[in-house]
């Protein structure tokens, strides 16, 4: 498998982080940090609590603002980026503490993930029989996919706010691909997963680099999934980098040992 | 055993995606807008002006808030003042140019209620919540000064009120003392019908589903390219141009001589405020039925009491009548609210999703 991911790996970098610079007040939460990520890849970032890693991909997606640095995205550079123009220009996301819409089924969480990709406005909308409809049925057959694709269609039509823990894991995963994002961010998509949850999870995160060609930036702190999922990791401490580069590399780095991964008694 | 879905195959994503998939339910549709096509042939006046016209008025308004707090999640405290700016705003423009027919500029005054709901929903960016409540209690408390103040709102009339000229619909006496209920019903009636059905057109929609992914969770939306001021204001616009249209409704169509404008007093707001608490947040049915409960029932009691207590020989007298209502109504509020926070929808929901099971729990 991994060969085959590699053929398909390029060395186009997707997304660019440069000495990026974000602080609150007096609190340094990421100093001067550089990495990209490359088309096709999945891209993990891992790091001690407080180490700066959910602010990272805040920063990529335009929810913080660097003082500092710039991000390439698809060869546009740009301080800041706005959360909307991330979503239209292919960035999407899911959270570390479940941000489903609750009171709304999993169809139309997912269908929400095509809001972008939906144009008729008020005039047709008012009408809904017609046009709106039509692009309603069309953008319903792509959430039908994605629910066929994640293997949740007996929830189809239950409000998220009703479902387990691990379900609603997979309906945020599936609004996120409703949007067909060109790279995809999840923030600890296995956090309070038992053994199988995880499997299913790590299934469908290969699947979805495969199958759609998603470049994944992940972060997570089950090693093990870490270590088989990604590519290449960054690793991150207090806000600075202190490894980056493939698994069996970072896994030997006595510095991330030292910070992160500590030895086996 | 009538309510089951069972044999009716869905062969597309079009018929699992109507507003009402199962027959059962499209039939009870076309039996109540039948019944209530046909209502004025059974209903005295007094049927027709004093119950069904106000309760149509009311939830025509109570969907219009619903839109807001309950689809969107922005609290409002501002709908008497949007109902008055669709009131008044008819009124200049009837009296402007009195050759143009009044249904036209009922529905045009609603685009009026929504600009101002526009310009007073600019907060809603930066405040949400009990905030955002308080912002839009300044528009209610502006806009009623200004429909008391500014002389020109109302023509300069002594009385310092809307008078409702007299205005015809294909002949027929439309407003003013010469119209009959039934003339008003009908179009009331159409209008209400009309502006639910695009209601509920909007809120299955795309931007049904903004409205509401803004409630759930602003952040989330945001990044799903959804951008939140402009969503907001929209909710505020069609919110308030549907209080405008029941603003209007209400003093040309409902009081259909005049009105004061302490008409559109904060006690408005909080009435259809309770409609749509009771009825149910993020429900269009819910507001019927919270204008039912809210509205209908106090009336009703009005007669069921004494019919009741008169058997027994018992007498109560007006003053002691209206306590025992309010009694009641009370009690009833805070038992439906008990039972069901969601509002009378969910439990209308639970009750037909029990239907279908039935005899069995599940």
């Amino acid at each position: 498998m991994t060969n085959e991911r590699e053929r398909r790996q390029s060395n186009d970098i997707i997304l660019a982080v440069e000495d990026v610079t974000l602080s609150f007040g007096g609190v340094r939460a990421i100093t001067g940090v550089s990495f990209d990520i490359r088309k096709g890849e999945i891209r993990a970032i891992i790091g001690p609590n407080g180490a700066g890693k959910t602010s990272m991909l805040n920063v990529i997606n335009g929810f913080y603002f660097p003082e500092e640095g710039r991000i390439t995205f698809r060869g546009q550079t740009r301080q800041r980026m706005r959360p909307h123009v991330a979503a239209s220009q292919g960035i999407a996301r899911t959270f570390q503490n479940v941000a489903l819409f609750k009171g709304m089924t999993t169809l139309d969480n997912i269908m929400v993930g095509r809001t972008l990709k939906m144009h008729k406005g008020l005039f047709w909308q008012i009408w809904r029989h017609g046009p709106a409809l039509a692009e309603e049925v069309e953008h319903r057959k792509v959430a039908e996919e994605i629910i066929d694709f994640l293997e949740i269609q007996h929830i189809r039509k239950t409000p998220v706010g009703r479902l387990p823990y691990g379900l609603q894991k997979r309906v945020e995963l599936g609004r996120a691909l409703a949007m067909e994002p060109d790279l995809l961010l999840l923030d600890e998509p296995m956090a309070g997963m038992n053994l199988e949850e995880k499997e299913d999870m790590s299934r469908f995160i290969v699947d979805v680099n495969n199958q759609y060609g998603t470049t994944i930036a992940l972060i997570e702190h089950d090693i093990g999934v870490v270590m088989d999922l990604s590519d290449r990791i960054v690793v991150l401490e207090y806000g600075r980098k202190i490894a980056d580069g493939k698994p069996e590399v970072v896994k030997s780095d006595q510095r991330v040992i030292d910070a992160y991964l500590g030895v086996a008694h | 055993m009538l309510y089951r879905e069972a044999g009716q195959y869905k062969t597309g994503y079009t018929a699992d995606m109507a507003v009402f998939p199962i027959a059962q339910d499209r039939a009870g549709i076309a039996i109540i807008l039948a019944a209530v096509v046909l209502l004025p042939i059974v209903a005295n006046d007094f049927m027709l002006q004093a119950v069904m016209i106000p309760f149509l008025v009311f939830a025509l308004a109570a969907i219009g808030l619903n839109l807001l707090t309950g689809y969107t999640g922005l609290l409002s405290l501002g709908t008497g003042g949007f109902m008055g700016v669709g009131a008044y705003a008819c009124y200049k423009l009837t009296t402007f140019f009195p050759e143009v027919n009044i249904v036209i500029w009922i529905l045009v005054s609603g685009l009026f209620a929504a600009g101002v709901g526009v310009i007073f929903g600019l907060p809603s960016l930066r405040i949400k919540g009990f905030y955002l409540m308080v912002a839009t209690l300044a528009s209610q408390f502006f806009l009623q000064w200004c429909f008391n103040r500014v002389q020109w709102l109302y023509n300069y009339n002594a009385s310092g009120a809307i008078e409702v000229p007299e205005r015809y619909l294909f002949g027929w006496a439309l407003t003013g003392a010469r119209a009959t209920p039934t003339v008003r019903y009908y179009v009331v009636l159409t209008i209400v019908v009309a502006l639910t059905w695009i209601a509920s057109n909007l809120v299955h929609g795309r931007i049904g589903r903004s409205w509401m992914a803004v409630r759930d969770m602003d952040i989330a939306a945001e990044l799903m390219g959804i951008r939140l001021l402009p969503t907001k204001l929209l909710a505020f616009a069609v919110s308030s141009f549907y209080c405008g249209v029941a603003g209007a409704l209400m003093v040309f169509l409902w009081y259909a001589t005049g009105a004061e404008y302490n008409v559109f007093d904060i006690n408005q707001s909080f009435y259809i405020l309770s409609m749509i608490i009771i009825g149910g947040l993020g429900s269009v049915l819910g507001a019927f039925f919270g204008a039912a409960l809210i509205y209908i029932l106090p009336i009703a009691l009005g007669f069921a009491v004494p019919a009741l207590l008169a058997p027994f020989g018992l007498h109560i007298g007006a003053d002691t009548l209206e306590h025992v209502r309010l009694i009641i109504i009370g009690a009833l509020i805070i038992f439906f609210l008990i039972v069901e926070p969601h509002g009378l929808a969910r439990l209308w929901q639970i009750g037909k999703h029990k239907l279908r099971m039935w005899p069995f729990p599940y």
